[in-house]
C-alpha cells in the first residue's frame, strides 16, 4: 500500500523513503533480523549483568544476626517433637497443628487455625483481559477431607500492624517427613525469637501450611480467605475456622489457651518466604539453598528479594546458592563449542581494545545457557514452581528457599543455626522497607544466583525476531495490490481487497478459540486415558475445522473467485500481520512463551509459500525452499514441538504421546497463558500456513 | 435499472435480515454471560458518564429524595434517570434489572441499525443518481455498487465494539441511537425528527453539538454529491442529453437541488430545535425542582464533561494529561483541549459542504478522539458511519494497517491495564501508550478517509472534464 502512494507523490517523506526501502528489501531484511535474533538470544548468558540490591533501605547484613544456639536447639526439640508424633500410629491430622499452635503461644504469638477445602481452580480464559473474578464462591464444605492450617501471628512492637511478612512451612499434617518437620523447626526458632525482639516494624505471620491437599492449594486456600473474607462472613464461616475436624475430639483445652475461632489477619503483606528443606542434597559440595521464583504466567518476584537471600546466603552463611537449569544441556557438545567461540571473540577484542571487556569462560556459557533455558522454560510453561506462585496472584512478592542439608543428624542444630540465621536476616532486610517492593526489576531472567538479564535487554532478541512480521506483511500487501492491473476508470475497491483473507483468518481464529473449550468438555468424561483424550481432541477439532471451512466458503461474500489468483499472498500478509499482533500481545501477558513461540513461528509464517508454486518452478531453489517448508510445518505442531524438544532433552526412549496432553492439561489447570496461546495464536497460523502451502494455484 | 439489480444481487448475498437476527441473539446469548464478563467495570466500555451502574446510584440517591448528583456519582441526564432508573432495580420474572437495561441497549442498537440502513439507501440512491445526472452511468459497466446502508448496518451490528458496550451496562447506546436518528431525519429530509435526535443526543452527551453543521447542510443541499460546480458544468453541457428517459429523476433533482441553499427548511429545523430544547429543557426543569434546579444540573452534566473532573484511566488521551498538569495551567489546558475540537470544524466544513453525512462522521471521529470521557462505542458509531461510504472510498489507502492497528489496539489495551492494576508489574505509562497508539490511529483514519473523498471528487471532476 505504501508502493501505491509511492505513485501519487513524486517525492515521499524521509520516514516513508526509508519503509519502502526495508519493504522492497524485505527478504534481506527478514533473515539478518531473524538471525540476529536467535544470536541475540544465545548472546544474553554474555551480557547478563550482575545483580545487586537496588533498594537502600533493604541494607542485608548490616545488623549481626540475634538468632542464638539457644533458638536452634529451641528448634531442635520442636522438631523432635513432631516426629514423635508423626511415628505414633494413631493421627487425625489434629495433634501437629495443636502441637504447633500450643508453642506459638507460649512464644507470645497470636495464633488462629484456617480450616479449608481446596477449591478446584476453574479455568478463565479472559483474565489476562479482564480483572481476576472478586467473588468466589463458596462451595459447601461437605466433603470429608479438610487441611487445616495453622497461622500464628506476632504483632510487631515498633509497627502499626499495617504490614506483615510470611513465612510459609508447607508439611503433610497426617504423616510429615524428616525434611518437613526440619522446615518446621527453622521456621519455629526464627518465630520464637521475633516474638521476643524489639527491632520489628511489620507483623510476622508464621502459616505452617497443610499439604494433604498439596502446597499451593493449601497457599491459595489461605490467602483467598485472607483477602476475600469480610467481617460479615466471619460469623457463617466460624466453622470453618475452627478445627474440629473429628467428632468427639477435644480442641477446648486449646481454645481456652487463646486460640482464636475467627480468621486473623496482620497487615498487607511485603514479602513471603516459603520454607523447605530438601530430601537430599544432590549436587553440593556444602549445604545448598536452591531459590525458586517463577510464579503463574512467568511473574517474578522483585529481583531484590532474591538479591537477599543470595547475598545473605552466599556471604553470611556460607550457602551454595543454586536457580534451577536444564541439567542435559549442561554436556551438549554444540553449546559449548559456542562458548568456546565466543570466549575466543571476547579474547581477540581484548587484545585489539583492552577496553572491550566481554566474553565469559566456556563452562561458565554453558552454565548460564542451561539456567536461561530452565528459567525461560519455567517462566513459559505458567505454571507457579512452588507454592511462592500463590502470592504472586495477590502482588506479594514470594519466594521459595529450598535448603539441601549436608549433614548427619548430629548437625541439625549447626544446620537449624545457619539457615534460621538467613531467614532471619531476610526478614530484617525486608522489615527495614518503607514501601512495596518497587526499585529492582520484574520482568527479568536468571542466568545464575547473581547474574540476571532485565527486560529491556532480552526483549531486543524478541523485537528482532518478529520485526520482520510487519516488513513482509506490508511487502506481500504492496505486491498483491501491485499486481492488480490500475487503469480503472471507476472506483473498484481495490485497496479492500483484503477484506477476504481477513475473514478467512479470522475464522480460523476463531476456530482456535473453539479448540481451546474442547479439553473442557473432554475432561467431564469419566476414566478416559490420555490417549484417547487428546485424539478425541485432535479429530475433533479436525473435523471442526473441516466444517467451519466449508460452512465459511459457503458463507463467501464475492468475488472470492476473482481474487484467486493472488490470493494466497493477501492471506499471508494476513497471516503474518495475525501473527505479529498474537506474538506482541503474548510477549506482555507472558514474555518468555512469545519468545519461544516466536523461535517456531516466525520462520514458518515467513517461509509459507504454496508447495505448487515450488514444484512447477522445479530449481534447487524453490525444491530446497518447499522442503524446508515442509519440515517447519511439520515441527510447528504443537503436539511434534512438544514431543521432539522433550526427546532432545531427555531422551528419546521414555517419549510418550500422552504425555502431550499431560502437559497441556496442567496447563490448563494451572490457568496457564500458555495454553491459550498455543491453542489460539499458534494453532490457527500453523493451520493457515499449512492451508497456503496447499493453495491451490 | 441495471443498476438496481447489482446492488439487488449483493444485498441477496448479503442477507441482511438474517444476519441481524443472529447479531440479536448473539447480544441475548451474551447478555446471560453478561455477570461472567463483568465489563461494566471496564474503563474501555463504561464511562463516568454512561454507566449504568452510577445511574443506579443516582435513582438510590432520588429515591432517597436527595439530588442525584450528590456525592459526584450520577453525571447524565435526569431523564434517562427517570427512564432507566426503575428498569436499574426492577425485576421482571426473574430478570434482573441489568438484564433488563442491556435489553434496552440492545432495542436501541437495532433502532439504530435500521436507521443506517434507510440512511445508507437514501445515499446510495443519491450517489447513482449524480453519476447520471453527470453522465458519468456508462462508466459503471462491469461494476457492482455496493448496499453500503446495508453492510454499514451490519457492520455496526456486529462490530465487537457496539457488542461490547451494549452489553456492558452502558448508555451510550441509547446516545448513539439518538445521533443517528437525527441523521436519518436529515437526510430523509424529516426536520422533526432530525431535530428531536439533535436536540437529544446534545442533551445526553453534549458533543453532538457540533452535527448541527452537517444537518444544516444536509437539509440545505440535501444529500451528499460531488462537488456542486460540476453540475454547474454538466447542465450547460448536456441539457438536452438527459431530457426525457430522466423525467422522474429531474423531478428529484429538482426536489434535492444541488445548486440552491433552502434556507426554508434550516428555519424550520431550528424552530423545531427551539421548540424541542425547551421541551426537554422543562422536563428537565420539573424533575430538577426539589435538587437544585437547571443550574446545578448543567454544573453536574455539562460542567463535568467540560472541566474533565474524573481522571480514572480510560482509552482517551486527556486523563492521562490532566493528572500531570499543574493547577494553575489547568483551565489554560482546558481551553486548548476543548478548542481543538472546534477548530476543526471550520475548515472540514467549508472543504467538504457537498458531502455533509460524511461530514458527520469526520465531527463524530474527531469529538469521539478529543472527548473527555471516550468509550468504544463512540468508536462503533463513527466506524459504522465510515462504512457508509464505502462506494466512495473504496481507494482508500492503509486500510489493512488500520484495521490491524484498531485490532491490535484493542486486545493490547486490556492487556495493558491488566498489567498496571491487577499484576502490578505495569504502569500507567503503559496503559497510557495503548491510549496514544489508539489516538493516533483514529487520526490516520479521519486524514486517510479525508483524502480518500477528496480524491474521488478529483476523479469525478476529470471524468467530467473528459465526457
Amino acid at each position: 500500500m505504501a508502493e501505491v502512494s509511492a505513485v501519487v507523490k513524486p517525492k515521499p517523506r524521509p520516514i516513508i523513503r526509508v519503509g519502502l526501502f526495508l519493504i522492497s528489501h524485505s527478504l534481506v531484511v527478514s533473515n539478518v533480523c531473524c538471525i540476529a535474533g536467535v544470536l541475540a538470544l544465545l548472546l544474553l548468558p554474555v551480557i547478563a549483568k550482575n545483580t545487586y540490591i537496588s533498594e537502600n533501605a533493604l541494607m542485608p547484613g548490616s545488623a549481626s544476626a540475634m538468632l542464638s544456639s539457644d533458638d536452634a536447639s529451641d528448634g531442635h526439640v520442636f522438631l523432635n517433637k513432631i516426629m514423635s508424633i508423626s511415628s505414633m500410629s494413631i493421627n487425625t491430622g489434629i495433634e501437629i497443628p495443636e502441637m504447633i499452635a500450643k508453642h506459638i503461644i507460649e512464644s507470645g504469638g497470636e495464633v488462629n487455625y484456617h480450616k479449608f477445602q481446596p477449591i478446584s481452580d476453574h479455568f478463565h480464559p479472559l483474565q489476562f483481559f479482564l480483572g481476576p473474578d472478586a467473588g468466589i464462591v463458596q462451595e459447601n464444605y461437605s466433603s470429608t477431607s479438610y487441611g487445616v492450617n495453622t497461622v500464628g501471628i506476632v504483632r510487631a512492637p515498633c509497627g502499626d500492624g499495617k504490614e506483615a511478612i510470611v513465612m510459609v512451612t508447607p508439611y503433610n499434617s497426617v504423616k510429615p517427613t524428616s525434611s518437613e518437620a526440619l522446615s518446621l523447626g527453622v521456621a519455629y526458632s526464627v518465630f520464637s525469637l521475633l516474638s521476643r525482639v524489639s527491632w520489628l516494624a511489620k507483623d510476622i505471620i508464621w502459616l505452617a501450611a497443610d499439604s494433604r491437599h498439596g502446597e499451593h492449594a493449601a497457599v491459595a486456600a489461605w490467602l483467598r480467605d485472607y483477602y476475600t473474607l469480610s467481617s460479615g462472613d466471619l460469623e457463617k464461616n466460624l466453622d470453618m475456622c475452627s478445627a474440629s475436624s473429628s467428632p468427639g475430639h477435644e480442641v477446648t483445652s486449646v481454645k481456652r489457651d487463646g486460640v482464636s475461632n475467627g480468621f486473623r489477619r496482620a497487615g498487607t503483606m511485603a514479602a513471603a518466604l516459603v520454607i523447605k528443606v530438601a530430601d537430599s542434597s544432590s549436587g553440593f559440595e556444602k549445604d545448598g539453598l536452591k531459590i525458586y521464583a517463577e510464579a503463574s504466567n512467568g511473574q517474578m518476584p522483585n529481583l531484590d528479594l532474591i538479591n537477599i537471600v543470595n547475598y545473605l546466603a552466599v556471604h553470611g552463611q556460607g550457602l551454595q546458592v543454586r536457580v534451577e537449569k536444564i541439567w542435559s544441556l549442561l554436556d551438549s557438545w554444540w553449546l559449548y563449542s559456542l562458548g568456546e567461540l565466543q570466549e575466543l571473540i571476547g579474547k581477540v577484542a581484548k587484545s585489539l581494545n583492552p577496553q572491550w571487556k566481554f566474553g565469559i569462560p566456556a563452562p561458565d556459557y554453558v552454565e548460564g545457557c542451561a539456567t536461561l533455558a530452565s528459567s525461560l522454560y519455567n517462566q513459559a510453561l505458567g505454571v507457579p514452581t512452588g507454592p511462592h506462585g500463590a502470592f504472586r496472584d495477590y502482588q506479594v512478592d514470594a519466594i521459595t528457599l529450598e535448603f539441601s542439608p549436608r549433614f548427619s543428624t548430629s548437625q541439625r542444630v549447626l544446620f537449624l543455626l545457619h539457615t534460621g540465621r538467613l531467614v532471619e536476616g531476610v526478614i530484617r532486610s525486608v522489615n527495614n522497607l518503607l514501601e512495596k517492593f518497587h526499585q529492582s526489576f520484574f520482568l527479568y531472567l536468571m542466568t545464575s544466583p547473581s547474574r540476571f538479564v532485565s527486560v529491556g535487554i532480552y526483549m531486543i532478541a524478541f523485537t528482532l525476531l518478529i520485526a520482520p512480521l510487519p516488513l513482509v506483511a506490508a511487502a506481500l500487501f504492496s505486491d498483491a495490490s501491485k499486481s492488480k492491473s490500475p487503469g480503472e476508470s471507476i472506483p473498484a475497491s481495490t485497496s479492500w481487497n483484503w477484506l477476504y483473507a481477513a475473514k478467512t483468518v479470522l475464522v480460523v481464529h476463531l476456530w482456535g478459540a473453539i479448540v481451546t473449550i474442547i479439553p473442557h468438555l473432554l475432561c467431564q468424561i469419566p476414566n478416559s486415558s490420555p490417549l484417547i483424550s487428546l485424539l478425541a481432541w485432535i479429530t475433533s477439532s479436525a473435523v471442526l475445522l473441516f466444517f467451519t471451512r466449508a460452512a465459511s466458503g459457503s458463507l463467501s461474500l464475492s468475488r472470492a473467485t476473482q481474487l484467486q489468483t493472488r490470493e494466497w499472498t493477501l492471506l499471508k500478509a494476513v497471516t503474518v500481520a495475525a501473527t505479529f499482533i498474537g506474538l506482541c500481545l503474548m510477549s506482555v501477558i507472558n514474555y518468555a512463551t512469545a519468545e519461544i513461540g516466536a523461535q517456531l513461528l516466525v520462520p514458518m509464517c515467513l517461509m509459507a509459500v504454496p508447495l505448487r508454486v515450488d514444484l512447477t518452478a522445479k530449481t534447487t531453489k524453490t525444491v530446497a525452499r518447499g522442503a524446508c517448508n515442509v519440515l517447519l510445518v511439520f515441527v510447528g505442531f504443537p503436539p511434534t514441538a512438544f514431543l521432539l524438544s522433550k526427546g532432545a532433552l531427555a531422551g528419546f526412549d521414555g517419549v510418550r504421546l500422552d504425555d502431550f496432553w499431560n502437559w497441556i492439561e496442567s496447563l490448563r489447570e494451572w490457568n496457564s497463558a500458555t495454553y491459550l496461546y498455543i491453542c489460539m495464536v499458534h494453532l490457527p497460523c500453523w493451520v493457515l500456513c499449512v492451508h497456503i502451502l496447499l493453495h491451490r494455484r | 435499472m441495471e443498476d438496481r439489480s447489482t446492488i439487488g444481487s449483493w444485498r441477496n448475498k448479503l442477507g441482511f435480515w438474517k444476519w441481524a437476527i443472529a447479531s440479536v441473539f448473539f447480544r441475548l446469548i451474551l447478555t446471560y454471560f453478561s455477570k461472567n464478563l463483568n465489563l461494566s467495570s471496564r474503563p474501555e466500555v463504561s464511562t463516568p458518564l454512561t454507566s449504568l451502574r452510577r445511574l443506579a446510584e443516582g435513582y438510590w440517591l432520588k429515591q432517597l429524595s436527595m439530588s442525584p448528583y450528590s456525592g459526584s456519582m450520577y453525571h447524565g441526564s435526569p431523564l434517562l434517570l427517570s427512564i432507566l432508573g426503575p428498569l436499574t432495580v426492577k425485576k421482571i420474572g426473574g430478570l434482573s434489572g441489568e438484564l433488563l437495561c442491556s435489553l434496552v441497549s440492545l432495542v436501541a442498537d437495532f433502532i439504530s441499525a435500521i436507521l443506517i440502513r434507510a440512511t445508507g439507501a437514501s445515499l446510495v440512491r443519491a450517489y447513482l443518481h449524480n453519476w447520471k445526472s453527470l453522465g458519468l452511468d456508462k462508466l459503471f459497466k462491469g461494476n457492482e455498487v455496493v448496499p453500503s446502508g446495508d453492510v454499514a448496518a451490519l457492520v455496526y451490528l456486529w462490530n465487537p465494539f457496539t457488542i461490547v458496550s451494549c452489553i456492558g451496562f452502558n448508555t451510550s447506546a441509547i446516545e448513539n441511537m439518538f445521533v443517528v436518528m437525527s441523521l436519518y431525519g436529515a437526510s430523509a429530509g424529516l426536520v422533526p425528527l432530525a431535530a428531536f435526535g439533535w436536540v437529544v443526543s446534545l442533551h445526553l452527551s453534549l458533543y453532538p453539538i457540533v452535527l448541527v453543521i452537517p444537518v444544516v447542510f444536509l437539509l440545505g443541499y440535501g444529500l451528499d454529491a460531488p462537488p456542486r460546480k460540476l453540475f454547474v458544468q454538466s447542465n450547460l453541457q448536456g441539457e438536452e442529453k438527459r431530457s426525457a428517459c430522466h423525467a422522474e429523476l429531474k423531478s428529484m433533482n429538482d426536489k434535492f437541488s444541488k445548486t440552491n441553499f433552502s434556507w426554508w427548511r434550516v428555519v424550520i429545523f431550528f424552530l423545531w430545535a427551539s421548540v424541542w430544547t425547551s421541551y426537554v429543557v422543562i422536563m428537565c426543569a420539573i424533575s430538577m425542582k426539589e435538587y437544585g434546579g437547571l443550574g446545578e444540573m448543567f454544573k453536574r452534566t455539562y460542567g463535568f464533561i467540560l472541566a474533565i473532573e474524573d481522571l480514572s484511566p480510560n482509552i482517551g488521551v486527556l486523563w492521562y494529561f490532566f493528572a500531570e498538569v499543574f493547577d494553575f495551567f489547568r483551565n489554560f489546558f482546558l481551553i486548548v483541549f476543548h478548542v481543538n475540537i472546534l477548530f476543526m470544524i471550520l475548515p472540514l466544513a467549508i472543504r467538504l459542504n457537498h458531502r455533509p453525512c460524511f461530514l458527520a462522521f469526520l465531527y463524530l471521529a474527531v469529538s469521539s478522539m478529543l472527548k473527555s470521557y471516550p468509550s468504544v462505542g463512540d468508536s462503533a458509531l463513527y466506524m459504522s458511519l465510515l462504512v457508509l461510504f464505502v462506494n466512495e472510498l473504496a481507494e482508500m489507502q492503509f486500510t489493512f494497517f488500520l484495521f490491524c492497528g484498531y485490532v491490535g489496539i484493542s486486545l493490547l489495551s486490556p492487556v495493558m491495564h491488566n498489567l498496571w492494576i491487577w499484576r502490578g508489574t505495569g504502569n500507567a505509562n503503559f496503559y497510557f501508550a495503548t491510549a496514544i497508539g489508539y489516538a493516533c490511529f483514529q487520526i490516520i483514519l479521519v486524514v486517510e478517509s479525508v483524502s480518500a473523498m477528496l480524491n474521488h471528487d478529483r476523479k469525478i471532476r476529470k471524468l467530467c472534464n473528459k465526457v
